[in-house]
């Protein structure tokens, strides 16, 4: 806009306020603040036994962190597609197939750990990558295309298992998964930080230094922002769209071994409407649908904020049904708030 | 108070802030029936936002507003319709998908007696506007299919069918070629016959003389001058609203080097044919022009002769098609496939619509200026924060770029300063050639006079530049040559130093008897 009522004049432009600065950087990272404030809600609230507050119990929240690294690794990808504009609404199907496709490599095929994590990884990311492919090349909507891979995704997983789960037995034989996979679902590292948890984190971080500090994060953030723009100024769409969906699938690929370890279990139905729950966590993050503006701090604040929100009410014996209600009040007040956003914060 | 003067609208002392920013200061202005009133000043002096209280878009004011003596209160844009006044945004506010009459019409579609749309008679009005404004349009086209300035002359026609008393323009003729401006200016004629009020935002000083009878001038959100618009110079008008005399507008001769030899870009009998057609494209259809090394090229013509087909092609952004003649840069057949192969080559581009195609505006300046060259600045993938930072800088100092800081949003600027940075953003790119399309559309004359010098500065260091623009005197002042582009084909080519604006406004009009 040539003539922004609001933008100073071009003679004498003032330095925005600590206040000013101060309330954009709240809205900035109004996720993190807003777990914080659930945070210290939920030490208010807990329940006490043997005089030790439940939930500071670091066993408790560990499995917090444990509940919501399916999801959250799936926020992470969804984070990058929805910061180009885009929306993935296959990663719950893809998350089935990965199970399922890690369950039988492993017990039909008698593949090895390693062999089986990364083939489903491949598929994953192959998956994302043709996605990814149709958006970029032929221009259709991230929309269309994803309801289509969400069918797709769903439909192979079900063939590949027969329309039954497969079961994840450990031993040495045929038949038989090698005992590492279990390291995935039941086992920890030192005895208390749960492995899908620890999965989930190191995904979280490398995305954090991913957009902090890579030429290709600008591409992203450049794409969302207005991507005739960026296309005029050489940046290369077609290529990074097609890469940010073939991460995304990749990451729902990952999400679906660590399913699998935690169930041991292949479930060819699993995943179903994570997608949404994904897209909330980003919602809740502070990351705008229209693309160009938001981070994975967010999306990973507001991933642990549901689910220090789910393990407070639960703790508090809250009926789940009440849990959904007040889930989508907190979506609602998180995009909402959104909109407050001051201007010099982006208009 | 009742100290108001009858008929029209009167502001006194209305003041609007946004954020402690004093967008207008304690502002009087008056509208009076049957009068053209300019409203002038740089971007940012708080012409739009005064007008905007009037049409009720910004509440929230301090002053009184009276309407024929009686005191309103303009909360919102109902009170604004109810007083008569409505308003033509400079921004085009149209819904794209829609047809010509449907956004005519929008928001008081007329009703047969089932109480279904009367699209026959939507149809037949929404004709009868469009005459009025003298363009000859479809009006069951979608309006996304339509040039930006026939969008224009849609909000145009869509004011006129309000009949309001009181008509506000916010730059009505930024994207009309001189034939549509003039047509405005009849319609705008015969408003002020049958007593309309006119409030008329441009930054076009030609035009405020031969349109307004009124002028007035704002800075920094205060009334800084009031002038007879006819005995108004433009010097008056440009140092009233700069607050310090315009030094030299366009280049001087000394900034003018000889240009070299050196031909940098040959077109050869271009034509493109797309796969398929868009309505209301005008693909290069024989052109034939060069640039050298140093040397300003300006495209002329009118809307829709394919000044900015012919540089969507040399950048390879056209539609895909067959291609007939030939592209040269540096004597090398140019393969037209796209911005990044173009980039490579060393064109760079600068498009039509800065806010559409030019800017993320949210994102900081920093972002937007490094863009082109974020991936060579990276080392292993990593972008280097320092080497970005002094690069923006040397941008920002080299281009005059006024801001708060490299990580205030864009949008937060200025048009010229917004500008600047689409600009700087090319001047990364180390480009050979330079094609701009409209570089000071929307600009304020403060920094339309740095970007023409700019532009020499750069064109002395060898850089070929190829410029549209819709302003004859840009041209003239800015070139070395002008092409003269009419139906897709180059028509004529003049010397700068040898034609005047009246021989290039005829030449592109076709009115001078020559052939392709």
């Amino acid at each position: 806009m040539t003539d922004v009522a609001a933008a100073p004049d071009t003679t004498s432009v003032e330095e925005p306020g600590p206040g000013a600065r101060l309330i954009a950087s709240l809205f900035r990272f109004q996720s993190l603040f807003g777990l914080v404030v659930v945070f210290v809600a939920a030490v208010a609230y807990s329940p006490v036994r043997n005089g030790e507050l439940v939930f500071l119990n670091s066993q408790n929240l560990f499995n917090v962190v444990r509940s919501i690294s399916e999801i959250g690794i799936l926020a992470v990808g969804m984070t990058l597609v929805i910061l180009i504009g885009g929306i993935d609404l296959s990663v719950g199907s893809v998350l089935g197939l990965a199970s399922v496709g890690a369950a039988s490599l492993l017990m039909v095929n008698d593949l090895g750990v390693a062999a089986a994590v990364a083939l489903v990884l491949l598929i994953g990311l192959g998956f994302g990558l043709l996605q990814g492919f149709a958006v970029a090349k032929f221009g259709i909507q991230a929309f269309i295309v994803t309801l289509a891979g969400m069918q797709i995704a769903r439909g192979l997983a079900r063939i590949w298992s027969g329309g039954q789960g497969i079961s994840i037995t450990y031993g040495d034989g045929p038949a038989n998964a090698p005992v590492a996979f279990s390291l995935l679902g039941e086992r920890t590292f030192n005895g208390l930080v749960p492995i899908p948890a620890l999965i989930f984190l190191v995904v979280a971080a490398l995305a954090v230094v991913l957009l902090r500090v890579s030429a290709f994060s600008r591409h992203v953030y450049a794409i969302g922002g207005n991507e005739k723009a960026a296309r005029l100024s050489g940046v290369p769409v077609t290529r990074v769209k097609i890469a940010v969906f073939g991460i995304c699938g990749l990451l729902a690929a990952l999400a679906g071994i660590v399913h699998a370890g935690q169930l041991n279990f292949g479930a060819p139905n699993d995943g179903a409407m994570y997608e949404l729950d994904a897209i909330a966590a980003v919602v809740i993050g502070g990351t705008s649908l229209m693309g160009g503006r938001g981070s994975v701090v967010g999306t990973v604040a507001g991933a642990l904020l549901v689910g220090v929100l789910r393990n407070i009410l639960a703790l508090n014996n809250i009926d789940s049904n009440i849990q959904l209600l007040i889930i989508g009040l907190v979506i609602v007040l998180a995009a909402g708030l959104q909109r407050l956003r001051p201007a010099s914060a982006g208009t | 108070m009742d100290s108001s003067t009858g008929a029209g609208v009167e502001m006194l002392r209305v003041s609007k802030s946004f954020g402690g920013v004093h967008a207008v200061r304690e502002v009087d202005f008056a509208i009076r029936p049957g009068e053209v009133h300019a409203l002038l000043g740089e971007n940012g002096a708080g012409k739009s936002t005064l007008m905007k209280v009037l049409s009720g878009e910004v509440g929230g004011y301090t002053g009184e507003i009276h309407v024929d003596g009686e005191a309103v209160r303009l909360a919102g844009p109902v009170d604004a319709q109810r007083a008569g006044i409505a308003m033509i945004h400079q921004e085009l506010d149209l819904v794209p998908a829609l047809s010509v009459a449907e956004n005519v019409f929008l928001g008081r579609e007329p009703r047969t007696r089932l109480g279904t749309v009367d699209r026959r008679r939507m149809a037949r009005e929404t004709r009868a506007l469009l005459q009025r404004t003298g363009v000859d349009l479809d009006p069951t086209r979608p309006v996304e299919q339509l040039r930006t300035g026939e969008q224009q002359l849609v909000t145009i026609a869509r004011a006129l069918g309000l009949e309001a008393r009181f008509l506000l323009m916010d730059e009505p003729t930024s994207a009309l070629s001189d034939r549509e401006v003039r047509r405005l200016f009849a319609v705008i004629g015969e408003l002020r016959a049958i007593g309309t009020g006119i409030v008329y935002i441009s930054h076009r000083m030609d035009e405020i003389g031969r349109i307004a009878d009124r002028a007035t001038v704002l800075r920094n959100g205060s009334v800084v001058a009031e002038f007879e618009a006819r005995s108004m110079t433009a010097a008056q008008a440009s140092e009233a609203m700069v607050g310090r005399p315009v030094e030299q507008m366009f280049r001087t001769a000394a900034d003018t080097v000889a240009a070299e030899d050196g031909e940098l870009l040959r077109v050869e009998n271009l034509a493109v044919r797309p796969r398929r057609p868009r309505s209301g494209r005008r693909e290069p259809a024989g052109i034939s022009l060069t640039v050298r090394r140093g040397e300003i090229v300006g495209l002329a013509g009118l809307l829709g002769s394919g000044r900015t087909e012919l540089l969507e092609t040399l950048f390879g952004v056209g539609p895909p098609g067959e291609r007939g003649g030939e592209v040269l840069l540096e004597g090398r057949p140019l393969r037209l496939r796209g911005p990044r192969q173009a980039l490579a080559a060393g064109i760079a581009y600068l498009p039509e619509d800065r806010r559409i195609a030019g800017l993320a505006l949210e994102h900081s300046v920093l972002a937007n200026t490094v863009l082109s060259v974020v991936g060579r600045i990276a080392r292993a993938g990593v972008v280097r924060r320092s080497a970005e930072r002094s690069l923006t800088a040397r941008i920002v100092e080299q281009l005059g770029i006024k801001l708060s800081s490299q990580d205030a949003p864009v949008g937060s600027l200025s048009g010229g300063n917004q500008q600047k940075v689409v600009l700087g953003r090319n001047l990364l790119t180390e480009p050979k050639l330079l094609l701009l399309d409209e570089p000071t559309r929307g600009v304020d004359v403060g920094a339309k006079a740095e970007i023409y010098r700019l532009l020499g500065r750069v064109a002395a260091t060898g850089v070929g530049v190829l410029l549209a623009s819709s302003e004859p005197a840009e041209l003239v002042g800015v070139c070395d040559r002008v092409v003269v582009l009419r139906d897709g084909r180059s028509v004529r080519e003049l010397r700068t130093d040898e034609v005047g604006e009246a021989e290039l406004l005829a030449a592109s009009m076709g009115s001078v008897e020559v052939t392709a």
